[in-house]
């Protein structure tokens, strides 16, 4: 979605802020994300059994998500920001872009989630997702010239063989994180 | 018609085929010899010579016969074995077990293995330090000397290193010999793109956590050369995955399939080495004129490197380890050995001579410590 909003005819100064307004509305998001998944940790991991069992339980939903991402073919259809494309005013569309791709219920989301929610303090938490926003919104940054890269197939077929490899590796931590949980009692 | 008499464009004569293996006769003599045999270990000059004799007999059939595979693929499983026999007799000699444990980590005793290297680069680079827990001049396998070597033979071979230096990959090409036709027939070419998957993932992760996630988590090699102790679940379940690894993808499915599954859907160096295939200066070159489209090569190819498009296109892809099996299956000799910039279908005989001499010479090279040593072991044991 992101891409045709950057790649569009608008100049630099207009996409740079674009950009800008994006990427900050993202971080926004995940700021109130880091505190309500810490609260939401700190309310459910206050029995051992459940701090040592609930994360490998996650660890496992996280890599069934990643790999029904892998071998489903209905990620090619759907469009997360279809909301997007109601709204007139323009100023508005990398702010609603921002929440909508921060909240879209992604793989990655349910991975940081986690994270937040298993964290000791609540700085560690925001931490967490201050690193997870650094690191995702790199990936948007060659995004514009994407259009530009030859052999996209190959690259799409070997990022979704490395998600359903992520995937088999959560599950195997996952399991490997319960079956530790419930012999440490 | 018998397939030696077909491929009569690669045979020579007896004394021909002598005279092109008198330079790997002596090259591989001073390397292995150092110069002079030492007479006080009979079974060590035993050895060198058993080793010395297998190397240059199978050289010298390459050329009398014609036959590339065939004779390339004997030396390739036995330095599998043999090194893997050797690795595994210094692991019990040193710590009387081939389990690791934490100190050895703590104190850099992990032989050295080139599968390491893709996961080494963005580490090394952001941080100026090695990842993994070995040795980086002394001792045995230590860090630089396999870099360099790998690095030397990535740069002349490319992804020829996987089917003329890799001391792992004649695990599974031995086991994908043992029938004699396939089982398993269809399998989809999107798997040929896993490796790059498994290189981009374990380059990222090995990155963020400074571990060499690929030895830590997947590497199915762990079953014949070391492995952690298993002293909790995370250490059980890392023996399972590396095991299963094993059975599956170099034992069963080779058998099966009749390819090399590991190097093919796992191996991350084979990714690296399938990019260096762009700048190395020998390739397996395609003469449309004289190819029939019979497609027996797509058939054989260990690798996945060939596809009918590709015949019909007349290049190979980025894939092949220039293993010789096309070649030594084609009737019509259309597929060859060759130089990138030389046309299709010229010079096809030099440049297997040139290519083969290279290849061999540094199969020969690399494997004689370990074929010795293994030698040496066994003749102890026999006399």
């Amino acid at each position: 979605m992101f891409p045709y909003l950057m790649a569009g005819s608008a100049g630099v100064r207009r996409i740079t802020i674009d950009l800008s307004l994006f990427l900050f509305t993202r971080f926004v998001v995940y700021f109130f994300l880091a505190t309500l998944s810490w609260y939401f940790g700190q309310a459910l991991f206050r029995n051992p059994l459940a701090r040592n069992l609930v994360p490998g339980l996650l660890y496992i939903v996280f890599a069934i998500m990643l790999v029904w991402y892998s071998i489903s073919n209905s990620r090619r259809n759907k469009c997360p920001a279809k909301i997007v494309t109601t709204v007139n005013d323009r100023r508005l569309v990398p702010v609603l872009l921002g929440v909508v791709n921060s909240l879209g219920f992604c793989p990655a989301l349910f991975l940081i989630l986690t994270k937040g929610a298993t964290q000791g303090t609540l700085f560690q938490s925001y931490m967490a997702f201050f690193a997870f926003f650094v690191g995702s919104s790199l990936w948007f940054l060659p995004l514009p010239l994407a259009g530009k890269v030859r052999k996209k197939e190959v690259l799409k077929t070997i990022g979704i063989l490395a998600t359903g490899l992520a995937g088999i590796i959560f599950m195997i931590k996952g399991i490997t994180n319960l079956i530790g949980g419930i012999l440490n009692g | 018609m018998d397939n030696n008499l077909i491929n009569s464009t690669f045979r020579k004569s007896f004394g021909k085929s002598l005279l092109y293996a008198l330079p790997m006769f002596l090259i591989t003599f001073m390397f292995m010899t150092g110069g002079r045999l030492n007479f006080s270990d009979p079974m060590a000059v035993m050895a060198t010579l058993i080793a010395f004799l297998l190397v240059n007999v199978l050289y010298f059939l390459m050329h009398y016969t014609g036959k590339t595979d065939r004779y390339r693929v004997v030396l390739f499983i036995i330095f599998a074995l043999t090194l893997s026999y050797t690795l595994i007799k210094n692991m019990v000699e040193i710590r009387s077990s081939m389990s690791f444990s934490r100190s050895d980590i703590l104190e850099c005793k992990i032989p050295f293995c080139h599968l390491v290297i893709p996961m080494m680069i963005l580490p090394a680079a952001f941080t100026k330090s090695i990842i993994f827990p070995g040795s980086i001049l002394n001792g045995f396998a230590n860090i630089s000397s396999m870099v360099v070597l790998w690095l030397v033979a990535t740069l002349v071979l490319g992804r020829g290193f996987c089917s003329w230096g890799c001391f792992y990959g004649g695990w599974d090409d031995g086991f994908s010999r043992m029938r004699k036709k396939p089982a398993i027939r269809k399998i989809n070419e999107i798997w040929r793109w896993m490796p790059f998957a498994i290189l981009f993932m374990v380059a990222l992760t090995a990155a963020l956590t400074l571990v060499p996630t690929y030895c830590d988590w997947i590497c199915p090699f762990k079953a014949v050369t070391e492995f952690e102790k298993v002293t909790s679940v995370e250490s059980a379940a890392k023996a399972g995955v590396f095991l299963s690894l094993f059975i599956g993808l170099v034992v069963v499915l080779p058998i099966l399939t009749k390819k090399r599954t590991q190097c093919s859907f796992l191996c991350p160096l084979g990714a690296v080495n399938s990019l260096s295939n762009k700048i190395t200066p020998f390739t397996v070159k395609i003469d449309k004129a004289a190819c029939s489209e019979c497609f027996k090569c797509v058939e054989v190819c260990p690798l996945f490197a060939l596809t009918k498009e590709d015949i019909k296109a007349g290049k190979v892809s980025i894939f092949c380890s220039k293993c010789g099996k096309c070649v030594d299956a084609c009737s019509k000799n259309a597929i060859h050995y060759g130089i990138k910039g030389v046309p299709a279908g010229t010079l096809k005989n030099f440049l297997r001579n040139l290519f083969l001499f290279v290849s061999f010479l540094f199969m020969a090279i690399f494997s004689a410590g370990a074929v010795i040593s293994t030698l040496h072991s066994l003749l102890k044991l026999i006399f």
